[in-house]
């Protein structure tokens, strides 16, 4: 549910970008910039969350899926490692309130949707390159291609 | 609606991937099978105004000859490929992902799953777009309802005998099967006969197999005998009873079998050591470095909690591709075992005892003033990362001594050309050499991921590879031409056949191995290297064919940043020794009176002879910046919390040089990078390779005289490297199992 509600506000959002020239309420949006760090200064976070260093990257595929559907979205990552497994259950606590944050909550579409928001959160961001496949020609004739002669096997 | 679909198309704002997919349902309306809809659809409208479509996954496409371009319509959109592309890669160019189970983007085109089928108008079947070569005007149609139709089809018949085990399943979640039968899968089968069943075959110590689960789609095949260079997998029988399998039982001896795990789009071969250990779900996902060799390949770190629960590789084309090496991807269960907790001091008794940090680091400040700054040392570790290598550079230059080094680099490193210690071809670069020639190197076991490339030159080209050095095993044809530096001073004299092999080559290289730096001839080594790179015409503006192939990932960014000692033999007089992960150091001519300080992550070598230990952070709990063998800088990120009481190493060397009365001007890792910066800015610029800026040219002439030694092998034990390897349980059977001869 959420999920689809998240898509119908990325469509209107997008549907919004393409009006923004002919419209004059969006115009008014325009005028508003948000300073850095202004979001995380209204949102009530506590000061020492607010000067995170955070590094944005685009994940990479799964090595074992081909399928391209979650490749190309961005993510947050907030170098959070303050966890320790709990003595008396066993398990994981953390004293972070980020720590599972930027992992399952936070995804953009694209690189400055990442970067204004950490911007407008005031955290000091680096951006990882987002490494992309490269695409060379291939061909089913290539199996039969006269590679030279057998080598000898076994040597 | 066939306008209707397009008008939404066209309405779509630019380049999103998400939205792509939202739109990219298979639609099974009759309206699109009537004649004059999909004549509308296969209209190339008039496409000024349509957005370009990205390419799945935003690949590049690589155009061999810009002329060679060819016009094909993927459902309509035109898109530009080069001549000779497949059906399915033309898809991909247009960002349409087509299924497909066989077809894998680094393997050669096998064509038997048929789960690609797409209809080509004019055609009157559905082509296999993997193994069909797109021909100019082709009009691809991916989601008509025929296709679907014969995708459905193909999944009904790979159901039929998969057994129905995802639950206990490890590749259940990131497994191809269960995601394209979601989408092609029929809710309930027609099948009623006994699915077949195979027996396990024992593939060795790290890739567990469960053969029912196999869909025959000779990906492993493939990626043994092509990629790792053995012949190890192969297919027997026909029909349904088809197997993979290695004929007789044999192990799979490839130091990069690991990756049939990943390729493997069932769960046919997963991992052993990971087998039932965690759903891939749980999992958090750090995107880092490996630093268990000087190529860097990029990983991902797999955590649950506070714990490494994996390790697989992720994309990168220029240094990894997509492939790591089992070292890479099993030596993470080493990080759990053998780890310093505590700073600790060693008492009257020869025990330690676990103290505080303040106490630790006043007992070692106490010491390092009561020594002549002369007899002051530090040894960095083959696992270090920049920042500690700058701050322990920094410490020491402040106390007066300037014996800091790396090991691994030799007693007497040349820092001064960068083109002397780095990879200048770079190691996607190597794909273009047509000749080799390794000096003194075994890259099978250095550096494996340099060696997929070497090897897949010479499959791709028939390359030629000359070898010196120790006899050993190659997986591709291999000349070997000598075991000493005297066949070396052959080439370069010309007296050897080898020597016009190199000189009739387009593009040769030369790869000398880093195990010369320990060589006291090395000077002379390199003069007669650098002497057939002149003769042979190697290092010319367009190419550039000296290469030097690093053993550590702290090797290089230690020569960028400088970690030269002043004197060679500095470890004989030395009364203070700072081993900052360093464990192969030699220290028996180190004076039994020396204090002897380990920072580390494990107990190992250092640790026998410390009076203080430090504990530090490991590589999979810090941020650190590597430079690989080729010169480009890296960075790995946090992904599980230290262990006990240990920090980062920087850190350490940062307070202990507050205690000690030196304080060193940064209190942030940004701080410290800005102190990199001054001294080697490449090491900022991630990502990105940094090439030498000049050649060997400059180098004076050298007066020493190769000695007859001949070279040796510089590392052992391919699967045991450095401490946390060595600490590593699967890393032993590896070797106990799979080097056994
Ligand atoms: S074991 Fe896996 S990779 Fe090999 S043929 Fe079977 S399904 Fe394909
Ligand atoms: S992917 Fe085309 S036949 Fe298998």
């Amino acid at each position: 549910m959420a999920r689809s509600l998240y898509r119908v506000w990325n469509h209107g959002r997008y549907l919004g970008t393409l009006s923004r020239p002919f419209s004059a309420t969006t115009d008014a949006l325009v005028e508003t910039q948000v300073k850095p760090g202004e979001i995380g200064m209204v949102s009530g976070i506590p000061d020492e969350h607010l000067r995170r260093r955070v590094v944005i990257y685009s994940p990479a595929r799964t090595a074992t899926q081909q399928g391209s559907g979650k490749v190309g979205r961005w993510k947050i990552n907030f170098m959070s490692t303050q966890k320790w497994e709990n003595p008396l259950m066993g398990w994981t606590s953390t004293g972070d309130p980020y720590a599972n944050v930027g992992d399952a909550a936070l995804g953009f579409d694209s690189e400055e949707a990442a970067k204004s928001f950490a911007e407008r959160h005031g955290w000091e961001y680096v951006v990882r390159k987002h490494h992309t496949p490269l695409l060379k020609v291939k061909s089913y004739a290539d199996n039969f291609k006269f590679k030279g002669f057998p080598k000898t096997e076994g040597k | 609606m066939g306008l209707g679909l397009l008008a939404s198309r066209v309405l779509r704002p630019q380049t999103n991937p998400r939205n792509l997919l939202l739109l990219r349902s298979i639609v099974t309306k009759p309206e699109l099978q009537s004649p004059e809809a999909s004549a509308a659809a296969a209209a190339p409208d008039p496409t000024s105004d349509l957005p370009p479509r990205t390419p799945v996954a935003g690949a590049r496409v690589h155009f061999p000859n810009p002329d060679d371009a060819i016009e094909v319509f993927v459902d309509g959109y035109p898109v530009k490929i080069p001549k000779g592309m497949t059906v399915l890669q033309a898809c991909e160019v247009a960002g349409v992902d087509i299924p497909r189970f066989c077809y894998h983007s680094r393997l050669s085109i096998a064509g038997n799953c048929r789960m690609c089928l797409v209809e080509v108008e004019k055609s009157p079947k559905p082509v296999a777009s993997c193994a069909m070569p797109a021909l100019p005007g082709m009009k691809i149609k991916t989601d008509t309802p025929v296709a679907k139709k014969a995708r459905e089809g193909v999944m009904e018949f790979l159901l039929m005998n998969h057994p129905l085990d995802c639950p206990i399943c490890d590749q259940g979640g990131e497994c191809d099967l269960q995601d394209q039968s979601m989408a092609f899968g029929s809710d309930r089968g027609r099948f009623t006969e006994m699915k077949r069943s195979v027996v396990d075959k024992n593939l060795g110590p790290l890739v567990k197999t469960v053969m029912t689960r196999c869909i025959q789609c000779t990906r492993c095949v493939r990626f043994a005998t092509e990629i790792a260079g053995v012949q190890d997998l192969g297919m027997l029988g026909r029909g349904s009873g088809e197997e993979i399998g290695t004929y007789v039982e044999k192990l799979m001896t490839s130091e990069l079998s690991g990756n049939v795990i990943d390729i493997c789009p069932v769960g046919a071969l997963t991992s052993k050591p990971f087998a039932f250990k965690a759903r891939n779900w749980e999992l958090k996902g750090t995107e880092s470095i490996d630093v268990t060799d000087a190529v860097g390949s990029n990983i991902r770190i797999d955590s649950r909690g506070p714990e490494v629960m994996r390790v697989v590789p992720r994309l990168n084309e220029d240094i990894n591709e997509e492939w790591i090496s089992d070292k890479t991807r099993f030596f993470y269960d080493g990080l759990k075992r053998q780890r310093l907790n505590d700073p600790m001091i060693r008492g009257a008794d020869g025990l330690f005892k676990a103290v505080s940090w303040r106490d630790a680091l006043a007992v070692v400040a106490e010491v390092i003033h009561q020594v002549k700054p002369e007899e002051i040392v530090g040894v960095a570790g083959k696992l270090s990362d920049a920042e500690s290598m700058m701050a322990l550079k920094d410490f020491l230059n402040k106390m007066g001594s300037n014996n800091v080094w790396c090991e691994g680099n030799g007693p007497t490193p040349n820092a001064d050309l960068r083109s002397e210690y780095i990879m200048n071809t770079s190691i996607s670069g190597l794909e273009n050499a047509d000749v080799f020639l390794l000096v003194g190197t075994q890259p099978r076991v250095e550096a494996a991921m340099v060696n997929a490339r070497i090897c897949k030159t010479v499959r791709a080209s028939n390359a030629k590879v000359g070898y010196i050095g120790p006899p050993t095993d190659f997986n591709y044809d291999c000349e070997h031409l000598g075991t000493g530096p005297q066949t070396l001073v052959e080439i370069a004299e010309g007296r050897h056949p080898f020597f016009s092999t190199i000189l009739n080559a387009k593009s040769p290289a030369i790869i000398v191995g880093a195990g010369i730096f320990e060589r006291t001839d090395k000077d002379a080594i390199f003069s007669t290297v650098e002497a057939i790179a002149k003769k042979g015409n190697v290092v010319r503006p367009d190419w550039n064919g000296f290469n030097v192939l690093l053993l550590n990932a702290a090797q290089a960014a230690a020569l960028d940043l400088g970690l030269v000692p002043e004197s060679g033999n500095s470890l004989e007089s030395a009364k203070f020794v700072y081993l900052m992960g360093s464990d192969d150091v030699n220290l028996d001519k180190l004076p039994k009176d020396a204090f002897v300080v380990y920072q580390g992550h494990h107990g190992d070598h250092g640790v026998y002879h410390a009076n203080v230990i430090l504990p530090a952070a490991a590589f999979t709990e810090k941020e650190g910046t590597y430079e690989n063998t080729e010169g480009c800088a890296q960075q790995t990120l946090p992904a599980v919390p230290t262990v006990g009481d240990a920090r980062d190493d920087w850190k350490i060397v940062r307070a202990l040089s507050e205690v000690a009365g030196v304080r060193l001007p940064y209190d942030t890792i940004g701080a410290v990078r800005s102190r990199i910066r001054n001294v080697a800015p490449n090491l900022l610029n991630l990502d990105e390779r940094e090439p030498a800026t000049f050649g060997a040219s400059l180098k004076p002439e050298g007066t020493q005289n190769v000695s007859s030694t001949p070279f040796k092998a510089a590392i052992e034990n391919f699967y045991m490297t450095d401490p946390v390897t060595k600490a590593s349980k699967i890393m032993a059977q590896c070797s106990a199992l799979l080097l056994k001869k």
